[in-house]
């Protein structure tokens, strides 16, 4: 067995900023007020890990900070687990700030150790976080050896095993007081301890010992989760700002939707529908849902179709923080284009039809349906475009053009040209029954008139 | 001469007598005699700008027209802003495919420009028509290029005698008659204006004409 572990040691500040926008010296503060990460600006005037906030305030008065938020240390980890996944199979998430990886069944397919870590590495690349490494035969033996940021990868187990046989106690996964009982024991490394007979340790101290170092040699079975793949996509960005106007949110869209793009590209999948959450600070997020009757993957096309919606969009108060979700994907589909029509546009009718509902409105684009029915005010359905129609129905003759949404009383001098056409609702309900006649006005108007049981007139529509 | 000549005919300003067969390609109306005298039919692509009242036949006159441009390309046919409900039996009898028809109802003039100019640049839709929207000169010629770029054809209905001359592909008007449409040419891409003439309508469609045998009433209501 051999597992390779990173550690990931400024996995939050890192997922805020990136290196080349900020100069500032940038902290991590946790509730215990200790610097739990720094950038490089921030090493190099001397801050250190673990220092008390009070003297890192009086080494470097300008340094910017940041509270450690468990959720977004989480949801990074999360992230890096997921680009990983790309390459390799098995990946276990070590919270708060590192993973396991399984190696045994991936050398086959990298045909060796170096080709999986040119893999890795390139995958890493990508991503702005920075790393320790180091591989073991279990995986506590990884880790160790990482947290000593040995950064070196090989399959020999045996001389990973004699390193680790020097790292001292703190590099370990041992209790703060278990690791002061062996100093005062004078067992500084681990080798010191390994030495010492099972039984012997079993009688001064817990299962907690004993189980870390039965699992440290591999006596004992280490249970590790691996992750799945995650169905969908779903990032959070907070902005480093907050935005006031539309406008100003294309820029950090336009990243996070390049962020899914590659996603979709990876899966070789295709989405139909966005969800944007933007976040303000007092008022609840809104919720912007963005579809695409054609499945798509680009983000250019993907970005047009939010800006679309965008501008249609008041925002209640600054923007602080973006949200996209996609819940499912879908595969390509097959767009079978004519070889021999005529040069037409790069866009498909369901992409025109996806374009004019995010500037529009949903509603304000619709297709029309014949149904079967004779009562004019139902036989024609209005539903989203494009679904195919109900072919069988055979249309009724001498129809108008246009039907008024709401028959009007006839007031001027009609010439009747044909009728009656006798019709009624269902159940034959004679008080309802209608008599259409077709008539032309004054005006040259053609009209289609009806009269009640009561002799009543009414327009209503018109033969265009 | 020559050198101001040829700039003129650069810019498009200049029209030569001898160029007409390449003015349009045309689509049979399905109506002989209007065939006859539009030499061919209505343009398949670009601007047909309309002149007409609501409700007198000007949908009638198009319908094999549109039918034609839908079934050729299995293309879009998109209408924007009608001015009421359009009915499916109506359009399913004339033949017009309902799973390729788009209706837009936007919620003002500069979204209904906006909508027909993404249909016909698109190149989706093989015919877009557009009802009782004011349109200036620059947007009529952004439109036409449009339409030209998507091989769309756009139909505008206007009032009589409302806004400027159009640089459009053909201008008719129209104006009831009992006996079908009185039909006046007023611009024809690469061809003359004609005088009035009766397009009768009878063949297709005899219920929506008046002729003298048939039985007739007159009915005062109100």
């Amino acid at each position: 067995m051999l597992y390779l572990y990173l550690q990931f040691p400024a996995l939050q500040l890192e997922s805020l900023t990136s290196e080349t926008t900020v100069k500032l010296p940038i902290a991590v503060v946790d509730e215990k007020h200790q610097i739990v990460q720094c950038n490089k600006q921030a090493t190099e005037l001397g801050i250190k890990l673990g220092m008390q906030l009070g003297t890192a305030a009086a080494l470097c008065p300008n340094l910017q900070l940041i509270p450690y938020q468990i959720d977004a240390q989480q949801q990074a980890l999360q992230s890096v687990a997921q680009q990983l996944y790309q390459v390799s199979s098995d990946i276990a998430l070590d919270p708060p700030s590192g993973l396991y990886l399984r190696l045994c069944n991936m050398l086959a397919l990298y045909q060796g150790i170096n080709g999986y870590w040119q893999a890795v590495t390139a995958e890493l690349a990508l991503l702005p976080y920075q790393y320790f490494y180091a591989t073991g035969g279990t995986p506590f033996i990884a880790k160790c050896l990482a947290r000593l940021q040995l950064n070196s990868v090989s399959d020999n187990v045996s001389s990973s095993f004699e390193i680790v046989k020097r790292s001292p106690l703190n590099a370990t996964e041992l209790d703060t007081d278990i690791q002061q009982q062996l100093t005062r024991l004078g067992i500084h490394n681990l080798g010191q301890l390994l030495n010492l007979a099972t039984a012997e340790l079993a009688r001064r101290f817990d299962s907690r010992l004993l189980n870390y170092l039965g699992q440290l040699r591999g006596d004992f079975y280490h249970a590790l989760n691996y992750i799945q793949p995650q169905q969908g996509f779903s990032r959070y960005l907070e902005l480093l700002y907050d935005i006031t106007d539309t406008k100003g949110l294309t820029a950090p869209l336009s990243s996070l939707l390049t962020q899914l793009e590659q996603q979709l590209t990876r899966a070789n999948a295709r989405c139909h529908q966005l969800q944007i959450s933007l976040f303000f600070r007092a008022k609840p997020a809104l919720l912007l849902e963005v579809g695409s009757a054609q499945a798509e993957s680009s983000a250019k096309r993907w970005l047009t179709l939010c800006q679309h919606h965008l501008e249609r969009l008041m925002l209640p108060e600054p923007v602080t923080g973006l949200k996209l979700k996609v819940h499912s994907f879908t595969r390509p589909q097959q767009l079978n284009d004519d070889l021999f029509q005529p040069q037409q546009g790069n866009v498909s009718a369901l992409q025109l039809v996806a374009t004019l509902q995010a500037k529009l409105g949903n509603a304000a684009v619709t297709g029309l349906n014949l149904e079967n029915q004779h009562w004019p005010e139902l036989a024609s359905s209005q539903h989203s475009p494009l679904m195919s129609a109900n072919q069988q129905i055979a249309a009724l003759t001498l129809r108008p053009a246009f039907l008024l949404a709401k028959p009007l009383p006839l007031n001027e001098t009609i010439e009747i040209n044909s009728g009656p056409e006798r019709l009624c609702q269902d159940g034959w309900q004679l008080h309802a029954q209608r008599d259409y006649f077709v008539g032309r006005s004054k005006t040259g108007q053609w009209l289609w008139l009806y009269r009640t049981p009561e002799q009543r007139w009414f327009v209503q529509g018109l033969f265009s | 001469m020559s050198a101001l000549l040829e700039q003129l005919t650069r810019r498009q300003l200049l029209w030569r007598g001898n160029n007409q067969q390449t003015a349009y390609q045309a689509v049979a109306t399905g109506y002989a005699e209007l065939d006859q005298q539009l030499a061919g039919g209505f343009p398949a692509t670009g601007l047909i700008d309309i002149q007409t009242a609501f409700g007198i036949g000007e949908l009638r006159l198009l319908l094999p027209y549109l039918q034609q441009q839908q079934q050729h390309s299995a293309r879009l046919l998109v209408l924007i802003s009608p001015l009421a409900q359009p009915s499916a039996d109506m359009l399913a009898a004339a033949g017009i495919n309902l799973a390729q028809l788009v209706i837009i109802s936007p919620k003002n003039n500069k979204e209904a420009l906006w909508a027909a100019e993404q249909c016909l640049q698109s190149g989706c839709a093989s015919a877009v028509l557009l009802w009782q929207t004011p349109i200036k000169l620059a947007q009529a010629r952004r439109l036409q290029l449009a339409a030209e770029h998507g091989q769309a054809s756009l139909v505008i209905f206007r009032r009589p005698h409302l806004g400027l001359s159009l640089p459009v592909n053909l201008s008719i008007k129209l104006t009831a008659h009992p006996q079908g449409l009185q039909l006046t040419v007023l611009k024809r891409k690469g061809g003359w204006p004609t005088s009035p003439f009766l397009l009768r309508m009878h063949s297709r469609w005899p219920q929506l004409c008046l002729n003298s045998q048939a039985w007739q009433t007159e009915r005062k209501v109100g």
